[in-house]
């Protein structure tokens, strides 16, 4: 069993490579899922294995047609991770959980999320008026609320379900 | 891409060898007609549809890069 290694934070840029020789013999199924995925695309796309946290493994797709297709559309990069886990789940007896990422795509949208968050924020407390987020995903609601947690007048809470959960940014009453 | 939703679907259903794929073009869009085993048709459409919309989707962003419209379509 290799030890889990990589970035504490998914989120930041790396440029780490973790050798495939390293994983365990589950998690080389799911490098080589990977492999097999960005051979089929027709992209010309290369997988690289980021970090592994058990049960996490963070695997980028660069290369080729990556940034003008997955590395710009989170929809279709979050479906693909949801399509690989699925097929992992029926190859591999541990948990191994895909996380995926194209061309730097998380860490450009969560900064990109982040700024919303704050001139959203910003907005909210001039107007003591409520605003509301499109719809996201789980985990970048999660960016969301964590950027302004730290804020003392405001308050996020998520409301709708999914699909169509958002974020309010709302003000604190005191 | 013909080949990329050919992976990702016998690699979903038990059946791999009752998996075809075809491909049909129109003027601006393209169809991808999904036959499969009828054992693996929940397989393939998962629960409320998700398994489907999730492959019409990453459908979708390939797609992107010849700027053409594509259309998933799972054949009973």
């Amino acid at each position: 069993m290799s030890d889990s290694q990589g970035q504490a934070d998914s989120a930041s840029v790396t440029d780490t490579v973790v050798p495939v020789e390293s994983l365990n013999e589950d998690q080389a199924i799911a490098y080589q899922v990977m492999a097999e995925v960005c051979a089929a695309s027709g992209l010309g796309a290369t997988a690289i294995v980021r970090s592994v946290q058990k049960p996490y493994m963070t695997v980028e797709l660069v290369g080729g047609d990556v940034r003008n297709t997955f590395g710009k559309y989170g929809p279709g990069l979050d479906s693909l991770q949801f399509l690989c886990n699925f097929i992992l789940m029926r190859r591999v007896r541990s948990d191994v959980r895909l996380l995926l990422d194209a061309e730097g795509y998380r860490a450009r949208r969560a900064e990109q999320l982040q700024a919303r968050a704050l001139e959203l924020a910003r907005e909210v407390k001039e107007r003591h008026e409520e605003a509301e987020l499109e719809p996201l995903p789980a985990h970048e609601r999660r960016i969301i609320h964590a950027a302004l947690a730290d804020d003392p007048d405001i308050s996020t809470y998520s409301e709708g379900d999914e699909p169509g959960r958002r974020v309010v940014i709302a003000p604190k009453v005191a | 891409m013909i080949t990329l939703i050919e992976y990702l679907v016998k690699s979903l259903v038990d059946d791999a060898d009752q998996v075809s794929i075809t491909e049909v073009n129109a003027e601006d869009s393209t169809t991808y007609e999904v036959r499969v085993s009828p054992s693996d048709l929940g397989k393939v459409i998962g629960k409320q549809g998700r398994i489907a919309n999730a492959l019409r989707t990453v459908a979708k962003s390939v797609a992107m890069k010849d700027k053409r419209k594509v259309y998933v379509e799972i054949v009973a």
